[in-house]
């Protein structure tokens, strides 16, 4: 076949392609629907970036002007909103246990007149790390105010015998950590989390695309026409119908990416370059990965449980909630043969981190890869193509 | 009055029926490989591969880089405290910070930790000193290694530093002065923070739902394309009433279900060592009706599947978004009005906050009464709804035939003319 020939085929396949996707409105459905919905909502669910006034119960057995003063300062935390005072602890842990509050704050008694007399009185607060997010953002407001405490009545004490603020915060807290988040300084969770959910969200589509509209070629016994249309050939005829997809699938990545770095003003310090080529790498990756899945497994509803199964794994071992060093090696060896595995590791080096593109060239070596898998699996999928029949 | 329209003899009937049509769904599951998968396969194998992806719980040993412009036994004892802890681990110390963000840069860290140069001197004068951390945000718990295990060292160092340096009489005084009000942090349920133990047991009750909706729905979209009307109910006197119908089916999937439950709820957590404090009857009195709403749901969804691939395309990626909009990883107080509206929907999110609640801080039905009264209303429309779709196809597929029946007749008066 030359090369003219194979365009002429690929134009032919394309054409019928097209034809059988607009008379299917389940593409409809996955290629636009679905990645628009999935957007919108994971998008508007974290759009303020850290859940703010998170419910915590006070138990405040002290009740003095300089407990209720305390608590009021820990209201006025962002993140923590006291939603109930009380004096008896097991009622704080039972709205705990109805999911009314993340977090107690326990004040015990005498506290202030124990404070002011070098008793040491201690204060506890509990979290529920049940909700583990809550729980940490909890965690943090309810450890500084407590730090805050015990300052302002060392601060107390120490002008007193006439020490200067200097001395007295050079006694009472001689190491500080201060703090730099890189690329992320807000700990944003809709940066953190969307970056990777959204792509992961589109690579399970295009498994599922791509498996299907080749799976329903042999479930509607039309896959010898659309061979011999392509010329006989199966990589111009995956080439011809993969396209239109290809197209359609790049232009929602590249309309995820700029939402994220556009409308929403993610971090991108890489520039639109790197993030750009990586998300159309993403989409013929996943696009391959498919072809090799219904090549592996070339009955429709096999094919696309694997699909779905392998797509929904994903989340969890790309590792960008629970991190892959941390996971058992073989996890680790498994995590690779994910193309949105590569595509994470690249957004974290080039849009989060901005650095050089040499750290990151592998990553995209590695998506290319991905390309390689329909070879692998060409001779099965022909053969299941021309001589296999669907069996209901 | 005719036999067949005493209630009596409907009421036998269609009991009978019920568990003819029970009896041949049974079959029509254990026939189909992609029911199979997603009835047995999904609940044997997902929840144990989630529990092995998590099973860590937490980071341990997370890689970081020491800069020490101090290089005193202050700053060389503060880098030894942070490379004892058990999440973080010291690999290099470096001279200047160029050297340390490259190493961050080809990942052999994931943090830095700057000690500056009059770190020593400033500790020894009684002035506070500043230690600086800078940590790559690709994964959160890095982070929160680095700044609990840095914290915790300067908190512990600080105290012993400012203790040497203003001896009191008694060791009591000591503490008083540095510490006026001391405080403890415990964390409940989950006590050591565990990855796995907050996001596996809400996983497993998503994936009930899921793999009924998706099976329930390839039944569905199997009946449909076999079926001569592209409908739901095949023709057969014994499929002659929505009741026997849907009651007979959805016992097939509750029976299975069960079993599924036994295995997702029971022995799983109990292989990773999951929390697990829940009364079982408590546990099995809400199960009832999240498997009664989510196998209806499922039955009503079942009714707008047209091909047995579809569930797969419609309902695999809207898992994620029910994990969110469950209240679980992201809190429900901070969900937008609307969603939190359009979760009630779905069985899994009231069923996961209250499994949740019951399975992990020990709650009992009490504590969980809003979330198990909305899965007895979800159950209760839902099995409406579930009737509703098969009484249209019955009253369709009836219709069709019908028609069907004239159309071969004046065929036949056709071809006798």
């Amino acid at each position: 076949m030359t090369c003219r020939e194979a365009i002429g085929h690929i134009n032919t396949v394309v054409r019928r392609e097209m034809h059988r996707m607009v008379s299917t409105p389940l593409y409809f459905f996955c290629i636009l629907v679905a990645p628009l919905i999935s957007m919108t909502f994971f998008l508007s669910l974290m759009r303020e970036g850290l859940p703010k006034d998170l419910p915590i119960a006070v138990v405040d057995l002290d009740n003095t002007e300089t407990s209720r003063n305390l608590v009021r300062q820990l209201d006025a935390f962002e993140q923590t909103s006291v939603y109930i005072r009380t004096g008896s602890f097991s009622e704080a842990r039972e709205a705990m246990q109805r999911g009314e509050v993340y977090g107690i704050f326990y004040i015990p008694e005498d506290f202030t007149v124990e404070a002011t007399s070098g008793k040491q009185p201690k204060l506890s607060y509990y979290t529920n790390s049940t909700y583990l997010i809550a729980a940490s953002l909890l965690f943090r407001d309810m450890k500084t105010i407590s730090v805050l405490a015990n300052a302002s009545v060392g601060l107390q004490t120490g002008t007193a015998k006439g020490l200067t603020n200097d001395q007295i915060m050079g006694q009472l807290q001689p190491i500080v950590i201060d703090t730099h988040v890189i690329g992320n300084p807000w700990l944003n969770y809709s940066v953190y989390l969307n970056n990777t959910l959204l792509p992961g969200i589109l690579q399970l589509l295009i498994f599922s695309v791509t498996v299907f509209s080749i799976g329903t070629e042999i479930k509607q016994g039309t896959s010898r026409e659309w061979i011999q249309k392509g010329g006989n050939s199966l990589t111009v005829g995956l080439i011809g119908k993969l396209l239109p997809y290809t197209l359609l699938f790049t232009l929602v990545a590249w309309t995820l990416m700029a939402t994220l770095y556009g409308y929403n003003a993610f971090p991108l310090n890489s520039g639109w370059g790197p993030m750009l080529a990586a998300s159309f790498l993403l989409v013929i990756a996943s696009q391959a990965t498919g072809v090799f899945m219904i090549g592996v497994l070339p009955t429709l509803r096999l094919g696309l449980s694997f699909a779905c199964l392998f797509g929904m794994i994903a989340f969890s071992i790309v590792g960008f909630s629970f991190p892959v060093l941390a996971m058992d090696p073989t996890l680790q060896a498994l995590s690779t043969l994910f193309p949105l595995r590569h595509y994470f590791l690249i957004y974290v080096d080039q849009a989060l981190n901005g650095r050089d593109l040499i750290y990151s060239w592998g990553e995209y070596i590695w998506l290319l890869g991905f390309l390689f898998l329909p070879f692998l699996i060409g001779r099965q999928l022909k053969k299941a193509l021309l001589y296999f029949k669907y069996i209901p | 009055m005719k036999r067949e329209y005493r209630l009596r003899y409907i009421i036998r009937d269609g009991i009978q029926d019920m568990f003819y049509i029970w009896k041949e769904e049974w079959k029509n599951v254990f026939r189909d490989e992609g029911v199979m998968i997603f009835f047995f396969l999904v609940p044997l194998v997902y929840p144990v591969l989630y529990s092995f992806i998590y099973n860590n719980e937490v980071v341990h040993e997370a890689k970081m880089v020491v800069v020490d412009d101090s290089q005193t036994a202050y700053s060389r004892e503060f880098i030894r405290r942070v490379d004892a802890s058990a999440d973080v681990k010291v690999v290099h110390v470096y001279p200047d910070m160029t050297a340390a963000k490259e190493a961050m840069d080809s990942k052999e860290a994931y943090g830095i930790l700057w000690i500056p140069s009059d770190f020593s001197k400033d500790l020894h004068q009684g002035r506070q000193t500043t230690v600086s951390l800078y940590s790559d945000m690709s994964a959160l718990l890095f982070y929160k290694a680095f700044l609990l295990t840095a914290t915790e060292v300067s908190l512990d160092m600080g105290a012993e530093i400012a203790a040497s340096r203003a001896p009191a009489s008694t060791d009591q005084a000591e503490l008083i002065q540095i510490h006026p009000i001391p405080s403890e942090a415990i964390t409940m349920f989950n006590t050591q923070n565990g990855f796995a133990s907050f996001l596996v047991p809400a996983i497993l009750v998503l994936v009930l739902q899921q793999t009924l909706l998706l099976g329930i729905g390839m039944l569905g979209g199997t009946a449909r394309e076999s079926n001569r009307f592209n409908s739901l109910v095949p023709i057969s006197k014994h499929f002659n009433g929505t009741l026997r119908i849907v009651m007979g089916k959805s016992l097939t999937y509750l029976v299975l279900y069960v079993l599924v439950c036994l295995w997702v709820l029971v022995i799983v957590p109990r292989l990773f060592s999951l929390p697990q404090v829940g009364q079982p009857a408590d546990v099995v009195l809400f199960m009832l009706p999240y498997l009664l709403a989510a196998i209806f749901f499922a039955m009503t969804m079942s009714g707008f599947m047209q091909t047995r691939e579809a569930p797969m395309m419609v309902f695999v990626f809207t898992s994620l978004i029910l994990l969110f909009i469950s209240g679980i990883s992201w809190p429900k107080e901070a969900i937008p009005e609307f969603w939190r509206w359009l979760g009630y929907i779905f069985p899994s999110t009231a069923g996961i906050q209250g499994f949740v609640r019951i399975n992990t801080t020990g709650a009992t039905l009490n504590e969980v009464a809003p979330e198990y009264r909305i899965l007895w209303v979800q159950a209760g429309g839902y099995f409406i709804t579930a009737c509703l779709v098969y009484r249209y196809q019955i009253i369709r597929c009836r219709k069709l035939i019908v028609q069907r029946y004239w159309a071969l007749k004046k065929m036949r008066h056709n071809i006798k003319i």
